[in-house]
């Protein structure tokens, strides 16, 4: 018993000894230096989003080699959270105390967001972007987070609109995963059904990890829609359109920004992706903006390692982020945390390869105040995975 | 395709009358079929090596997960035909199980039920993180012959040239293990192997080199399933769910028991299928193990199995 | 190992003064340590804490009953919706809810110990994988827990005390779990303990020698279900949100590799497999920033790998270390310790 407990206390010692001395958090910010932090899943079943957090990175190293922000660098610290909200707020403690990060840049997921959320409030810690279109995060609107990704709901209400108004569709059928961001989605498009006095003819729930989706086709079948709405995985909706073209049910498939990579929906798909609307947070891959064209060859071009594709998840760590950058460069030189607070909020008309991004001052029932976007437009996927634009900009109020 | 706005006739398949609803029925049948196959091959790869080593594997997954990116590497990166790519997979498949027993299974010492799994689970975290870290997470295409979506449409139903294929496979790997297990001399020597090695080895029977076909031959049934699951979809957790179910069914079905295996595969995937049709899509996942549950509870070895009764 | 001369010593905790000094200076580092290290770090113990209880509950079942289990994540899940329910819908403080949920864990407990009575070794780890499974499709189904969208978890308060910072959390939760780590040790020592032992080593012999086998079966899974109900609880005010998604089998499987790792029948190995496995789960993502080794990955996975996916290294990091421990040494790291002692117990010889 008693060299039991020697050992014990032997390794408690040395497990003491391994941790480093007490660091005085900073707020983020020196003379030359600009701290942001971000979490994603680069390891785990949702690794492919992990893109986001790589994107933001590379983005980072070409603002920094383009002369930085106000004669400062951005030292940008990614860790991986595997999807799992208590690595996530372990990561985010550990970066935040210890090295002490000025404010976080977006961050994959809605329950490893909503663990932090709270944390990151009470210390009034600003974060902007967070990839998740979940209304939760505006709901009550926080003074120190700036959401960027249109809201799912309104998306949905957008393409349920765009159905039954334009394209005259009856029967309307919902797939959605059945997690926070499916059902955002299926609450918005219920709404928008319901506002033109009608009623989905099957919603039908997925789980993230069913491989075999037969069951739900077939449910979804019987219903006899003109329209399905698909708020799933991009990897489920892929097996849903290509065996419902294969199995000859016809319909008009919908879904969500997440689909909206043609060319890799697609390619995975073999081509069964043709005619398929989806919504959009923000350009097109292969879109003929100039500044998607700048940043694919001097960010991607020049930072993404070998094995990255230039496809919607990467662009979108660009796409949150950019207007953090616009209310870095605002705040001056003098930068504190209030300044660029003061200075996100006053981002009016904002564009970058995103939607418009508009904030106003912290206004306590304002979803608006802190939801910068909102406004989608809707595109269709062409022979070969090339889009094409169906609608203007549409509100997704 | 046109998507206009016109309204479509969705006609010819769902009519609300008793002929579209037994052609569901058909078609939910013929559905829980064709994922029953797959859940039989890895049922199947499990009992194979549970029969002899009295360990579930739970790095089955994962070893058929890497033979199909293995596969997919010589496809896109060589130019050689798919036939002779699958051939070499197997091949590694094979060779990876017999490593696999040789390396590190082997090697425990005084090995306990828990241990074993906890080995195979710790071997599944290494496959995966290889996998990942070699491929990417992000969804990959295999190059393979039949299209993940071609299909036949016999009447109004509609069934997948790969869930033909996928069926033919199980079957005939089952027919051709049960016969090989019951009737030639390795198959006997397996069997030996499994109730008492050490007496096995008395009579002159090479455990070690048993224990490594084994191994060889049930990641070569796993390897079978993967690479025609991976068509459909292809990315590094693309084999968890068929092993667990796989698992799932090969309990139900009694684990020294390689028939057994395969008809709990199909039992669940056609429960699967007609009460997420029928009843509820979100439990059916649920309702699958709680029947498998009361299964258990009637027959505690499976439904197929001879009960073991520990003597004192 | 020292001689007893008597039941009494066997059971006794402190055995000498000596021992009692040493117990001290323990409960004193473990104390003061929050004023030590910074904040991130009492996160990590607070984290660890938690999965030594579930770990210990764990262990009588697996290291103690020989029994298995795949669906520990379930009792964690009800522990923590349990408590936060009550608090949030029921307006239940505290220090009745997180008992009261502890306690709805280890009747499910129980009643998962029935179907336990006939099954054995993987039959019993799918029957314990389907619960799991269920438990947490059933609390995504029921609107009033929040659904598959989570619930928020309220602050602790414990009279007037709030709790809203990790060093006063710590502090309650160590007492916690020093507590139960008590209970866990003593029970073990007494006839409970010794009967779930017996069912163990050989459950027929135990039964004939009038061990009521149904009785302590059930029991031993409805106290390691009330373990990780505890733990499941406190996890929940770690998190600050928890949603149905978080209790995956992973979660199980992790659990039960704790233990089996920190070897079986010992409380001590559960302590340390607990502590081990969550240091690796969570510090292993750094594994890049280390000097020379993470530079040589990084270069590594350029040429032959992908450098996207080179946080993959962490599973394999920690599959390996599964694997050698298991390996080296199939008792887990109790049983190295115990080798480590008669080695040096014979020096030199």
């Amino acid at each position: 018993m008693k060299k039991k407990l020697m050992f014990i206390l032997f390794v408690s010692l040395t497990f003491l000894l391994s941790f480093g001395p007490n660091l005085f958090a900073e707020e983020g910010v020196t003379d030359t230096e600009i701290h942001i932090g971000q979490w994603g899943p680069q390891t785990g079943p949702a690794a492919a989003w992990g893109a986001v957090a790589r994107g933001t990175g590379d983005y980072f190293k070409w603002i920094n080699d383009n002369g930085g922000i106000n004669g400062r660098k951005l030292v940008y610290h990614m860790f991986d959270d595997g999807y799992n909200p208590a690595k996530t707020k372990a990561g985010v403690k550990e970066l935040q105390e210890g090295t002490g990060m000025f404010a976080w840049a977006s961050g994959v997921g809605t329950s490893p967001g909503l663990a932090v959320k709270d944390y990151f409030a009470k210390k009034n810690i600003p974060w902007v972007g967070p990839a998740s279109g979940s209304k939760e995060f505006v709901n009550p609107p926080q003074k120190n987070l700036f959401a960027v990704y249109p809201l799912y709901e309104g998306e949905a209400k957008v393409l349920v609109k765009y159905a039954i108004e334009t394209m005259g569709k009856k029967r309307i059928a919902i797939g959605y995963l059945n997690d926070g961001y499916g059902k955002n989605g299926l609450r918005g498009a219920l709404s928008s059904l319901k506002a033109h006095g009608m009623e989905s003819v099957a919603e039908v729930p997925f789980e993230a990890k069913d491989s075999d989706l037969k069951p739900h086709i077939m449910k979804l079948r019987q219903a006899k829609p003109d329209m399905v709405l698909l708020w799933v995985t991009p990897g489920q909706a892929a097996k849903v359109v290509g065996i419902s073209k294969a199995m000859k049910f016809d319909t008009q498939f919908m879904s969500t920004s997440t689909c909206s990579d043609f060319i890799f929906m697609n390619y995975i798909t073999k081509g069964a992706w043709e005619g398929v609307i989806t919504a959009t947070f923000g350009e097109v891959p292969d879109s003929k903006l100039p500044l998607m064209a700048k940043y694919k060859e001097e960010v991607f071009g020049k930072y993404a390692a070998k094995e990255e594709r230039w496809g919607i998840f990467y662009y979108a760590g660009i796409l949150f982020v950019e207007p953090m950058i616009e209310g870095l460069k605002n705040a001056g030189r003098d930068l504190t945390r209030e300044k660029f607070i003061t200075a996100m909020e006053n981002i009016k008309g904002f564009k970058g390869i995103g939607p418009e991004v508009n904030y106003t001052p912290y206004k306590k029932g304002d979803i608006y105040s802190r939801q910068g976007t909102s406004q989608t437009f809707l595109v269709q996927c062409l022979k070969g995975g090339e889009s094409k634009q169906l609608t203007g900009l549409m509100s997704t109020k | 395709m046109e998507y206009g706005s016109e309204q479509k006739n969705t006609g010819g398949h769902g009519h609300f009358n008793k002929e579209g609803i037994m052609i569901d029925f058909i078609q939910m049948i013929v559905s829980g079929v064709a994922t029953g196959s797959t859940y039989a091959l890895m049922g199947l790869a499990m009992v194979i090596i549970y029969k002899t080593s009295e360990v579930p594997n739970f790095a089955q997954g994962e070893m058929a997960l890497i033979t199909s990116y293995f596969a997919m590497m010589l496809l896109t990166t060589m130019n050689i035909s798919v036939y002779l790519a699958f051939f070499l997979s197997f091949v590694f498949a094979a060779i990876l199980g017999a490593f696999l027993e040789f390396a590190i299974l082997r090697r425990a010492k005084e090995p306990n039920v828990l241990g074993m799994i906890v080995i195979t689970i710790g071997i599944e975290m290494i496959i995966l993180g290889f996998v990942s870290w070699k491929f990417g997470a992000e969804q990959k295409v295999m190059p393979f012959p039949i299209g993940p979506y071609d299909g036949f449409i016999v009447g109004d139903i509609y069934i997948s040239k790969l869930d033909v294929l996928t069926l033919i496979s199980a079957l005939l790997f089952m027919i051709v293990l049960y016969l090989f297990f019951k009737f030639s001399k390795l198959g006997l020597a397996m069997k030996a192997t499994q109730q008492n090695s050490v007496a096995a080895q008395i009579v002159g029977i090479r455990t070690n080199r048993i224990m490594m076909l084994t191994w060889g031959i049930s990641s070569l049934v796993g390897a079978t399933a993967g690479l025609l699951i991976a068509p459909t979809a292809m990315q590094p957790f693309m084999m968890w769910d068929p092993m667990l179910k796989g698992f799932a069914a090969a309990v139900m079905g009694g684990m020294t028991s390689l028939p057994g295996a395969v008809i709990a595969a199909y039992m669940l995937g056609i429960i699967e299928n007609l009460f997420g049709g029928y009843i509820s899509i979100e439990f059916k996942t649920v309702v699958a193990f709680v029947i498998i549950v009361l299964v258990l509870c009637i027959k505690p070895s499976g439904l197929f199995a001879r009960h073991y009764v520990k003597k004192v | 190992m020292d001689m007893k001369r008597d039941y009494y010593e066997d059971v006794q905790l402190i055995t000498s003064p000596v021992v009692f000094f040493w117990f001290a200076l323990l409960l004193l580092l473990l104390y003061l340590f929050p004023f030590f290290v910074d904040n991130y770090y009492i996160y990590v113990a607070n984290y660890i804490a938690i999965n030594i209880i579930v770990a210990t509950g764990l262990n009588l079942l697996v290291g103690y009953t020989g029994q298995i289990s795949l669906g520990h994540a379930g009792f964690f899940a009800i522990g923590a919706y349990g408590t936060t329910v009550l608090m949030v819908k029921l307006s239940v403080p505290f220090l009745i809810a997180l008992p009261s949920a502890a306690l709805i864990a280890a009747g499910f407990g129980f009643l998962l110990g029935l179907p336990a009575l006939r099954l054995e070794g993987p039959y019993l780890a799918i029957a314990t994988l389907g619960f799991g499974l269920t438990i947490t499709q059933v609390i995504g189904r029921i609107e009033l827990f929040g659904g598959r969208e989570g619930i928020h978890v309220p602050d602790i308060n414990i009279g007037s005390w709030i709790i809203d910072t990790d060093k006063e959390f710590y502090f309650l939760l160590i007492t916690l779990t020093i507590f139960l780590l008590l209970f866990m040790r003593n029970l073990i020592k007494t006839r409970m303990g010794r009967a779930f032992i017996a069912i163990r080593d050989a459950d027929i012999a135990a039964e004939t020698m009038g061990v009521n086998i149904v009785f302590y079966k059930t029991l031993a899974f409805a106290i390691s279900a009330f373990y990780a109900g505890i733990a499941g609880g406190m996890y929940a005010f770690v998190l600050k949100f928890i949603e149905p998604e978080i209790f995956t089998l992973l979660m199980s499987i992790l659990f039960l590799a704790m233990v089996v790792v920190g070897g079986l029948g010992s409380m001590m190995g559960s302590i340390t497999g607990a502590a081990l496995l969550c240091w690796l789960d969570l510090k292993l993502r750094n594994i890049l920033d280390i000097p020379y080794v993470g530079e040589w990955l990084k270069s590594l996975s350029e040429n032959w790998f992908s450098l996207t996916g080179v946080s993959n290294i962490q599973y394999i990091v920690f599959g390996s270390i599964m694997v050698g421990i298991m390996l080296f040494e199939p008792l887990g790291i109790y049983g190295i310790w115990i080798r480590t002692k008669k080695y040096w117990r014979t020096w030199p010889f």
